[in-house]
């Protein structure tokens, strides 16, 4: 397929996927319970006015067609349509914390990373101890995230970043580790073992060429974990990010937000499948 | 090897560096500002349009008002209006106002915009929640004789209609700014989403202190907006914050080991947390069910089987008075000191629920039918106390041999079932923020009203003893003699007690923590607690 | 050698849970409300929880009701994501290209709305025991796609592999070849994702019990024993409320040791 081509392909796959994604999220959002209820509506001082504000507004939200006409004309403007729970354009919501959750998201993945694979190279070529060198990233993988965070305010030391990258590098480490122990035993490893190649040799040599592939469909898995380790990272830490605004709208069931942000994590789902399909494809060619 | 070993090294290099990195500082504070936080972003700044505790503040925090209650002593004070008047009837009111007002942004304050704030509030279009407690707002008139008089005309007397006019903020006529030109202490400087609202000083408040200086005192708010009670803690404990306001329970031991002078137990609040039962003849429910909750000694053995004790002890770790009406004991004003409730006792409640027709076999409750005794009690997650207060009912209950499961929903998804569908069998939870004026219950106690939770929205009264309270609580909104007023609703809690449509469980008691470094702060139950006196305020050295 | 002591050991603390629940004199709801957040004693050997309940009774029962669903809920969701995965390998471009992309949108949908329809689906007086058992299968049927494109390349390179073609060459069919083949040459994939998903699930079913599924009081849940590390006023009050995560490090590292033990045997 010419470069052009695969280009198109990708683009029109990945609107796509926003328009499945959105169409899903209208779908599990609008008749998820609780959609038309306001907390206020307990407040016995604020009961009346949020009962008015819902029956105005369930006249215009009961029919999903006329959601979805309201997200298309939303999208088409630009702004995303008005937030329900703020009552200002999705995009403005939006646009302020992407960069924020971009960059906790791009330094978390990339010291999950870094930690991972300095832990893990060293620990996989040893023929014993791998499991008591591995056991940091057993014991962070047991910790929840809402524990460390604690941990970090407790110690007022440590943050997001830090919390993020342990996450990810427990993970990593694991399948990183796995993949290498494999490689380490390769019958051409050994040999070159025997004939005196240094191991720094061997990892840049061999052992790093012949898992790229499976390295570039860990990054695509690094990037949904990290995704998914988002929210309740920055909700924890209040950390003014798309998280805490997906979280927050997800409590007050404010759809706009709800696809707005779903379309954001298809685009970024979207890409991280990108990195994994370009290897195949060159394989292939 | 030792190159592959170093890389290791790396790793906890890495892992040490990040772990110096802050996990969440405030912002910097502004010499002498003043900072706490609040849990959610305020969805307005317009003070006509909140519906909102978070709103309720930062109008608190700016808005100037003709009046305000004194938190301690429930009294009335003048604000703008330097005196008012109300006539025999309770039709007009007649505010004089200072001479001498000005906005923030140095435009003097007369009658017109005090006439314009309360027409906009009055307006349908506004849709402001304070209308609604002048009962017919479309009815309401205001005029203005002169720049320093105001005089509003109602259609029928309203009791205790000073307290509205704590809510209505004056703002510029035909000009409101969001917080931005106020009459209040404070004006809103900035806000970002998410992360703060910043208050300044208004340099034209009208108030100064005995001797004659300028207040507010403190130059600022920052208002932080934070929902993870370790940070805030651990923020206050740093200094960094000046106060936490509605301390929770199980943080008020750990604040108190470290800054034993900073914690405030006030005692027993306004708010409640009780039980309920669905009592609605249409709800979703097997008609055996209906009948289990519709029956006053089945409803009246579960409040007495439950160990109210236990639960302020253990849920509020002692933070929390036993509950028996809607008013709490704080309320020395309206609390029935003559109240006869059923008292603690499972062998009360097991005789009970025996002459009423149900039986045990084993450990499980059986109705005349033969159906087990088995329902759920519904609660919102994310309340820990209420959560224990839970658990620990199911196991009360099951001393009764009754199987209780305990749900706990998010809020939407709980107030979908408790108020649109009417789909749940019990329900536990609480009411805060409480105004000491019965009348304020109006809407909970009226059979007719929708928030009337056990059984809502009913044309008629289903019940005799239901028609009474709807009676009751209409002399007391109607009668302007405090006695009458007394008597009624003395009669309402007798009722609630013998009937137990909510059994109250417990007065959870008002905490709050205050930094040592602040003065003048004279703490209250009521909202907004620890800075209701907010223009005498100030850190320590660090005033102007 | 190895993996039968990491079985001993694991089989010793679930028969030695189960004994403790057989022995003790309080099942895991007592509530002894005069010995709240109690010190170890003969009595209530790691003392008790914040409502009186002995804690080496509840430990013992979480351990195996989160063990069991943990784990079984992790098998599953690795065996979905390894077949959605090796489908998605063998067959035709164009197919794989839509099994890729449904497991995307999969990925990038808010499926704690469904999570919250399950709910409400669910009869209010579910017993503890139902509601964990639909949180458990609903995470099992949730956590499949982030691996299952991973695997997809894995096997998809292993595809062409000369071991591949030399089984194809000797006669063996497709399904053989991945059975004996293939699946133990993606055990580095597969292994370490159960791993991952048998902590993950413990918590997360904690953390669906905000809305309303997970393991319902009074039975106790191990993700909501983890989540009480979050609390610093319990973290001062007792040093017991470590024992959960401890067990759950003991527990990670005795399947782990089976995990590279089969790994080694490939």
């Amino acid at each position: 397929m010419s470069l052009p081509m695969r280009i198109v392909t990708r683009v029109g796959r990945t609107l796509l996927l926003m328009l499945f994604v959105a169409a899903g999220t209208i779908l599990l959002v609008r008749f998820a319970p609780g959609y038309f209820a306001d907390s206020r509506e307990m407040d016995a001082k604020y009961a009346e006015a949020a009962r008015s504000e819902i029956q105005a507004e369930n006249s215009q939200q009961q029919s999903l067609s006329l959601i979805a006409i309201r997200e298309v004309k939303g999208w088409i403007k630009g702004d995303f349509g008005e937030s329900r729970q703020y009552h200002v354009p999705v995009a403005e919501l939006i646009g302020a914390r992407i960069r924020v959750s971009a960059l906790l998201l791009a330094e978390g993945i990339l010291y999950g990373w870094l930690i991972a694979i300095c832990a893990a190279l060293p620990v996989s070529s040893l023929r014993k101890g791998g499991l008591l060198f591995g056991l940091p990233f057993t014991i962070l993988l047991a910790i929840p995230a809402a524990a460390m965070a604690t941990a970090c305010i407790l110690a007022e030391t440590g943050g997001p970043v830090l919390v993020l990258s342990l996450l990810i590098s427990a993970r990593d480490f694991k399948f990183l580790r796995s993949l290498l122990e494999g490689e380490w035993r390769s019958p051409h490893l050994l040999q070159g073992r025997a004939q005196g190649l240094s191991p720094l040799a061997l990892v840049r040599m061999h052992i790093l060429p012949s898992v790229v592939p499976q390295l570039r469909a860990l990054a695509t898995l690094s990037i949904v974990t990290a995704l998914g380790a988002l929210v309740p990272i920055e909700v924890i830490f209040t950390v003014p990010g798309v998280g805490q605004l997906a979280w927050s709208a997800v409590m007050n069931r404010d759809l706009p937000v709800l696809v707005a942000v779903s379309l954001l994590m298809a685009s970024v789902v979207g890409f991280a499948g990108l990195l994994s399909t370009r290897t195949l494809t060159l394989e292939e060619a | 090897m030792y190159k592959l070993l170093r890389s290791s090294l790396m790793s906890a290099g890495l892992v040490v560096i990040l772990t110096l990195s802050a996990p969440g500082q405030a912002a910097p504070r502004q010499p002498g500002e003043l900072a706490w936080a609040i849990h959610y972003d305020p969805k307005t700044f317009d003070p006509a349009k909140v519906d909102e505790q978070e709103s309720e503040f930062v109008r608190y925090l700016t808005g100037g008002v003709l009046l305000r209650i004194n938190r301690q002593t429930q009294q009335l004070e003048p604000h703008l209006a330097e005196s008012y008047q109300v006539s025999p009837q309770g039709t007009l009111i007649v505010f004089k106002l200072r001479s001498g007002l000005r906005f923030s942004d140095g435009t003097a304050l007369t009658s017109g915009d005090v006439a314009w704030s309360l027409r906009r509030v009055l307006a349908p279009a506004t849709q402001a929640v304070v209308a609604e407690e002048f009962l017919l707002p479309a009815e309401v008139t205001v005029d203005t004789p002169d720049a320093l008089t105001v005089r509003v005309h109602l259609p029928k007397r309203i009791i205790g209609i000073g307290k509205i006019f704590d809510e209505i903020a004056i703002e510029p006529a035909n000009r409101p700014s969001e917080g931005r030109v106020t009459s209040g202490p404070f004006t809103v400087t900035d806000y970002k989403r998410g992360q703060y609202v910043r208050l300044s000083r208004n340099p034209n408040y009208w108030r100064r202190d005995s001797s004659g200086a300028q207040l507010p005192y403190a130059s600022g708010v920052r208002l932080d907006i934070l929902n993870n009670r370790e940070q805030e803690i651990s923020l206050f404990l740093r200094g960094e914050y000046d106060l936490i306001d509605r301390l929770s329970p199980d943080y008020f031991s750990i604040v108190a080991q470290k800054s034993p002078q900073s914690v405030r137990d006030l005692g027993p609040s306004l708010n409640t947390e009780q039980l309920w039962f669905n009592e609605f003849p249409g709800a979703p429910l097997p008609e055996y069910e209906k009948a289990w909750f519709q029956n006053q000694s089945f409803r009246v053995a579960v409040s007495e089987a439950i160990h109210r004790s236990d639960l302020a002890r253990i849920a509020y770790d002692g933070h929390a008075t036993p509950a028996y009406s809607f008013i709490s004991i704080a309320n020395q004003l309206w609390y029935n000191h003559d109240l006869k409730y059923p008292h603690e006792s499972t062998a009360d409640a097991n005789r009970m629920l025996a002459a009423s027709g149900f039986h045990r076999s084993g450990n499980q409750l059986y109705d005349a039918s033969g159906h087990p005794v088995k329902f759920s009690i519904l609660t919102n997650s994310g309340n820990p106390a209420r959560q224990k207060m839970a658990a620990m009912i199911q196991q009360d209950l099951a001393a009764l041999g009754m199987q209780v499961t305990i749900v706990a929903l998010d809020f939407p998804a709980l107030i979908e079932r408790l108020l649109h569908k009417q789909d749940y069998e019990a329900c536990l939870l609480g009411l805060s923020d409480v105004e000491p004026d019965p009348s304020s219950e109006m809407n909970i106690w009226m059979s007719s009203s929708p928030n009337h939770q056990w059984n809502p929205s009913q044309k008629t009264p289903a019940t005799p003893w239901e028609a009474e309270i709807d009676k009751e609580m209409q002399i007391q909104a109607s009668s302007s003699l405090q006695h009458d007023r007394k008597v009624a609703v003395d009669r309402v809690q007798q009722i609630v007690a013998d009937q137990q449509p909510f059994i109250y469980l417990l007065y959870p008691s008002a905490l709050q923590a205050i930094s040592p470094q602040l003065k003048g702060v004279q703490p209250a139950i009521l909202s907004p607690g620890p800075f209701w006196n907010i223009e005498f305020i100030r850190r320590q050295g660090g005033a102007r | 050698m190895r993996t039968r002591i990491a079985a001993g050991i694991l089989l010793a603390l679930i028969l030695g849970a189960g004994l403790v629940l057989w022995l003790m004199p309080y099942d895991y709801a007592f509530q002894d409300r005069d010995a709240i957040m109690a010190p170890a004693t003969a009595q209530h050997w790691s003392g008790t929880d914040e409502l009186g309940r002995d804690r080496t009774v509840r430990v013992s029962a979480a351990l195996l009701i989160g063990l069991a669903g943990a784990s079984a809920a992790a098998a599953i969701t690795t065996m979905i994501a390894a077949g959605f995965g090796l489908v998605a390998a063998f067959s035709r471009p164009a197919i794989a290209a839509i099994l890729m992309f449904l497991s995307d949108v999969f990925l990038s949908l808010p499926w704690l709305f469904l999570l919250m329809m399950a709910r409400s689906l669910l009869p209010l007086t579910a017993s503890p025991m139902q509601t964990a058992v639909t949180t458990f299968l609903v995470l099992a049927a949730l956590g499949w796609p982030a691996c299952a494109r991973a695997i997809y390349r894995g096997a998809a390179a292993l595809r062409s592999a000369e071991w591949m073609i030399q089984g194809y060459a000797c006669g063996l069919k497709t399904r053989q070849l991945i059975r004996l083949h293939l699946v133990p040459h993606l055990r580095p994939l597969l292994l370490p994702q159960f791993i991952i998903c048998v902590p993950a699930f413990i918590v997360a079913e904690a953390n669906l019990g905000a809305l309303g599924l997970g393991v319902g009081e009074p039975m106790p849940s191990w993700g909501a024993m983890m989540l009480e590390l979050d609390n610093s006023a319990l973290l001062a009050r007792s040093h017991w409320v470590y024992l959960p995560i401890a067990l759950l490090i003991v527990v990670l590292l005795l399947l782990e040791s089976f995990t590279t033990e089969a790994e080694t045997n490939v």
